[in-house]
């Protein structure tokens, strides 16, 4: 589990970070910050945590280069931020601190990303959570539907019971950005496992179809590529409830990509896969497959389709023998197949036969 | 020449003009419609350079075009100057004759070498049109304008004179005009846009013009300026006599046959420029002819042998004849400086580089290669770049592919220098424009319609060279951007961000600002040169500053060259830091010591410059440690340079001890000038093949006959 700091752990955690440049000048060297390499190359297995995570490549950065010199100026600026923000008992979205930094004259961030990346550095470098640090993302959390209860504390800062099936109407219970203990705590269930859906149109039709009833499980709709605090409410849901996770999504390379990031810990976020990833997680579909078996109206792979599969082949995470020879017999079949196009065989198909079929491989139907 | 002219004219019948001009009038400009209407302004703006550039007058011309009747394409032209004016009675021959006017047979480098001239404009808008040509003009001396229309009996080749008188010229703003000319006329033609049209003729006029203020109101009212953008004319040339090399057997022929002198050796002394009394005593050997022998009645063999003399097919004990170079004066070149400023008045970019070759002699005629490139700014990048071809400060519109000038830019491989160039063929692609230039005596064409440079190896060599040297200042430039902008981050990084980093850090820690000098010195690690060029409006000079600094851990040694325009008459002020003269427009420093986090300044001013003569001071260094913003010396270009300054002494020690003959003969050219020529008499001309031999002269109505 990862470890939440406390405001003045926090603070001593950035100021290391500080002092590593402070010294350096008092050496007579260019100042430096530790980090360690953010890509495939450095990801690995942790055995204890079952998850994937950050090796021992540690990069340097360093004060010789205009850009890195300006990365390490906007990292005081923004602890320095931080510190106020833990001070004032206020917090602030990626979004807000990067207009902020208009005001930070040689310190601005160029764009968003830029931003956000560094929030990301300061956490990985000081094993603090953007949570501690007082920091906000942008982005949607999910959806859910299904017999599962749950407390969150409102705006005034009650407890509200939320019964994810009875209280809340068609489009679902909300996830918000924050599902850690002193928001969300989760209550009681009564269904056999959860489901985790690529797309609101495959959501939607599953509720119509009355599927979370009829199969007694949770549905949650991940819109495309997963935020935090998603990953965050399965991984919570799947250990506290101890409860099976599938993941159905498009039978495409970047599905296989989303699936990673849910089971074994996305490469941005490896520094917390552990209190992200789901490795318990199982991919339903559409696997490639499905495309063959259930003759799927399909799409030719295209150039960036195909890169992406073949990067994948070199990531440790899909080094498994299921995952290359899914990834290989996609590459071979040079084809992707959307969720919807089940749709070819009438609207209740998935929930009459596909599902059930695939359910019933994993013994949960 | 007009005595065999006038024999021929008497037995041939009088050819009607619009024959003549129908038959000829892709030889004298007039085929398209377009093309007349440039050829027609070509003529006028022609003449009033000329004019103003002898009567020493910084012209300002305005053209006007508009449309009359658009259905028959009928337009009027008026081009008006501020040159001297023609005196009245000289109106009807500078308008209604043909070729009338003396530089028909001097020899010197004139613009007026590729043209029918106004007369032919006067012909063709009568006959498209029937209507005459309006002339105003004005001398000082004269306290009203003469004003005249100007018509051509076609039959007898005369000008017809009508509606003529005098008038007060008076200006917009009420003041009376001091001097110039005036013409209005009309003609069928058709006004384009693009690359070959009066605006671009204009442009290109004004690039190789600097001194001349042009405007153009074009059909559709809209005004073009193009503005002076210096006071200096170009220089003053002088008529020079034909050299034996460049001569042909005709022209030798006709030379003899007019000459008055008693003995051949002082014909070839007095009539031919390189020839001293020795070679004169030496062709007359070589030939096996008298000394005493009468020019006049030489016979057609020993004229041949003569020329063979001439040409070294016939040697003096064994060799040819040795004689000295012409002289070059009769060239004028527009020179670096002011191509610089004519190209950046007309194109907007960020780099520019021209180089004027030394004088050279090809056959006989001397001439001299200027080249200029443009770089960068907001021209295409995907496109192949603009080139702008000149003969004689003339621009050439047509036929760009099979012209020297383009060839000499396709033999360069433009890719080692920065520009695209796929198989290194043909023109290159980029964000930049390339002007090739001739200054030449004898302008040799590839056909009558004088657009496009016959191939001359000598020629295309000398403007290669000008081109490899000018792309290796592309590639410096390019190199130096780049460097520049490392140093220049490199200096923001030290200067700014590094102070923020060491305040912010103390400022979170709650601890004292820590001394910077260390991790400065680790991170730029090298040896930074900064230079400031800047025109100081106080006291009218060029300032220039260079500072080197030192942020290694060791001393340093250098010995610091930089450039600057000594060729352009420029005096260096107040250069307390010393040094001494490398090479013609390289000054160098040498610096014993530079200790580490020292730095030393070298500041100095440039005097009798104009403002934007010079904004960019080259500056680089010979010692082992890389300086950045400064480029290692390459030992190669200071060669060259030395090179080009050799030639240059050792020409104007020729054209020294050529001078005094040299004024001698131009009284003589002007008694043997014939001022008048008829029409038949051209037209015997253009029987002759279109496409004559590389030494043989093309032009049609000017250059060395």
């Amino acid at each position: 589990m990862v470890q939440r700091f406390s405001a003045g752990e926090t603070k001593d955690a950035m100021h290391q970070v500080v002092t590593e440049m402070y010294d350096k000048i008092i050496k007579g060297e260019p100042p430096t910050m530790t980090l360690p390499v953010r890509t495939k190359n450095n990801i690995g297995f942790d055995q204890k945590l079952g998850v994937y995570k950050y090796g021992k490549k540690k990069s340097v950065r360093d004060a010789t280069s205009l850009g890195s010199a300006k990365q390490l100026l906007r990292a005081l600026y923004v602890i320095e931020f931080i510190e106020e923000m833990i001070d004032a008992g206020k917090s602030s979205t990626l979004r807000e601190m990067y207009y902020i930094s208009e005001s930070w004259g040689l310190g601005k961030f160029g764009s968003q990303n830029e931003s956000n990346n560094l929030a990301e550095d300061l956490e990985i470098v000081t094993k603090c959570l953007r949570e501690d640090f007082k920091l906000r993302p942008e982005e949607d959390g999910a959806r859910m539907i299904g017999n599962l209860t749950l407390r969150e504390r409102n705006r005034r800062g009650e407890w509200m019971r939320i019964n994810a099936r009875d209280d809340v109407g068609d489009s679902g219970y909300g996830v918000p950005y924050n599902v850690e203990a002193e928001k969300i705590e989760l209550l009681e269930n009564d269904i056999d496992f959860i489901m985790a859906i690529e797309t609101g149109g495959m959501f939607d039709r599953l509720i119509e179809n009355g599927f979370d009833e009829d199969f007694r499980c949770g549905l949650l709709h991940l819109k495309g590529q997963p935020a935090r605090s998603t990953r965050r409410i399965i991984k919570r849901m799947s250990e506290e409830w101890d409860l099976p996770v599938v993941v159905f999504l498009d039978g495409d390379p970047w599905s296989f990509r989303i699936f990673a990031s849910i089971a074994y810990g996305a490469i941005k976020t490896a520094h917390i896969s552990e209190y992200l990833a789901t490795p318990s997680a199982t991919y339903l579909g559409i696997t490639a497959d499905d495309i063959v078996a259930y003759d799927l109206p399909s799409d030719d792979l295209s150039k960036k389709d195909i890169e992406a599969l073949n990067a994948e082949l070199s990531d440790p995470r899909f080094a498994d023998s299921w995952w290359q020879d899914q990834i290989n017999m996609m590459l071979e079949l040079g084809k992707k197949a959307e969720q919807q196009s089940l749709a070819k065989y009438g609207l209740d198909f998935v929930t009459e036969t596909y599902l059930p079929e695939k359910l019933a491989e994993l013994g949960l139907a | 020449m007009a005595g065999i002219a006038q024999k021929l004219a008497s037995n041939q019948k009088q050819v009607a003009i619009s024959e003549f001009f129908e038959k000829n009038k892709h030889f004298l400009g007039f085929d398209s419609l377009s093309r007349s209407l440039i050829t027609a302004v070509k003529e006028a703006v022609d003449n009033a350079l000329d004019a103003c550039e002898e009567a020493r007058i910084l012209p300002e011309i305005k053209v006007e075009i508009k449309k009359l009747d658009s259905k028959k394409d009928i337009v009027q032209l008026k081009v008006e100057d501020n040159g001297p004016g023609i005196p009245q009675k000289s109106i009807e021959k500078v308008f209604g004759q043909l070729l009338f006017g003396s530089r028909f047979h001097a020899i010197r480098q004139s613009r007026g070498q590729q043209g029918i001239g106004i007369t032919g404009v006067v012909m063709y808008s009568q006959l498209t049109t029937g209507k005459p040509t309006h002339v105003r003009s004005k001398i000082a001396t004269e306290s009203t304008a003469a004003v005249v229309d100007i018509g051509l009996d076609t039959r007898k080749n005369k000008a017809v004179k009508s509606n003529q008188g005098r008038e007060g010229w008076f200006l917009q703003d009420g003041s009376m005009k001091h001097h110039g000319l005036e013409v209005t006329t009309q003609l069928k033609a058709k006004y384009q846009k693009g690359r070959q049209s009066v605006w671009q003729y204009l442009r290109m006029t004004s690039i190789v013009n600097p001194h001349a203020e042009i405007t153009f109101t074009d059909p559709e009212g809209e005004v073009h300026h193009w503005p002076r953008v210096t006071e200096r004319l170009p220089r003053k040339v002088d008529s020079i006599k034909p050299h034996p090399h460049g001569i042909e057997l005709g022209q030798l022929q006709r030379m003899l046959s007019e000459s008055k002198d008693s003995r051949l050796s002082v014909f070839l002394r007095m009539n031919f420029s390189g020839v001293s009394n020795r070679a004169a005593k030496e062709l007359c050997a070589a030939a096996e002819l008298e000394v005493s022998t009468k020019p006049k009645q030489m016979k057609p063999d020993d004229v041949r042998a003569l020329l063979e003399a001439f040409q070294g097919e016939r040697m003096f004990n064994g060799k040819p004849v040795k004689m000295l170079n012409p002289p070059t004066n009769c060239l004028s070149p527009i020179e670096e400086m002011l191509i610089k400023k004519g190209l950046s008045k007309t194109i907007d970019s960020r780099f520019v580089t021209t180089i004027t070759r030394a004088p050279n002699v090809s056959q006989g005629n001397p001439y001299q290669v200027e080249v200029g490139l443009i770089f960068g700014g907001s021209m295409a990048s995907d496109k192949p770049v603009e080139v702008l071809r000149f003969a004689n400060r003339v621009p050439l519109m047509y036929q760009q592919g099979g012209c020297l000038l383009t060839k000499a830019i396709e033999s360069v491989d433009w890719r080692q220098y920065g520009l695209e160039q796929p198989g290194a063929k043909g023109v290159p692609k980029g964000p930049a424009a390339i002007l090739v230039h001739l200054a030449s005596t004898n302008v040799q064409f590839t056909s009558e319609a004088k657009e496009a440079l016959a191939e001359n190896e000598e020629v295309i060599e000398e403007a290669r060279k000008a081109m490899l040297e000018m792309g290796r200042g592309l590639r410096k430039h390019l190199e130096k951007k780049k460097k520049m902008a490392k140093t220049q981050e490199k200096f923001e990084l030290i200067n700014d961000i590094l102070p923020a980093i060491a305040a912010k850090s103390a400022e979170i820690l709650d601890k004292p600002i820590p001394d910077l000098a260390g991790s400065i010195t680790q991170i730029m690690s090298a040896v930074i040169s900064e230079t400031n060029t800047t025109w100081n409006k106080e006291t009218k000079q060029t300032d220039v500053e260079i500072t080197l600094y030192n942020y290694t851990s060791r001393s340093r040694a250098y010995t610091i060259l930089a450039t600057w325009p000594e060729k352009e008459g420029a005096k260096m002020l107040g250069n307390e830091t010393g040094g001494r003269k490398e090479a013609m427009g390289v000054w160098a420093w040498k610096l014993e010591t530079l200790q580490p986090g020292q730095k030393y300044v070298i500041k100095y001013s440039l005097d009798g410059l104009e403002k934007g003569d010079w904004v960019d001071t080259d500056v680089f260094y010979r010692g082992s440690q890389e300086v950045i913003g400064a480029m290692k010396m390459d030992e190669k270009y200071l060669e060259e340079i030395r090179n080009q300054e050799q030639i240059l002494k050792e020409m104007s020690k020729q054209n020294d001890e050529l001078g005094e003959s040299t004024e001698e003969e131009e009284n003589r050219t002007q008694h043997t000038d014939t001022p008048e020529i008829d029409l038949d008499e051209i037209i015997a001309s253009l029987g002759e093949p279109k496409v004559k031999p590389p030494n043989g002269q093309s032009t049609l109505f000017g250059g060395g006959q």
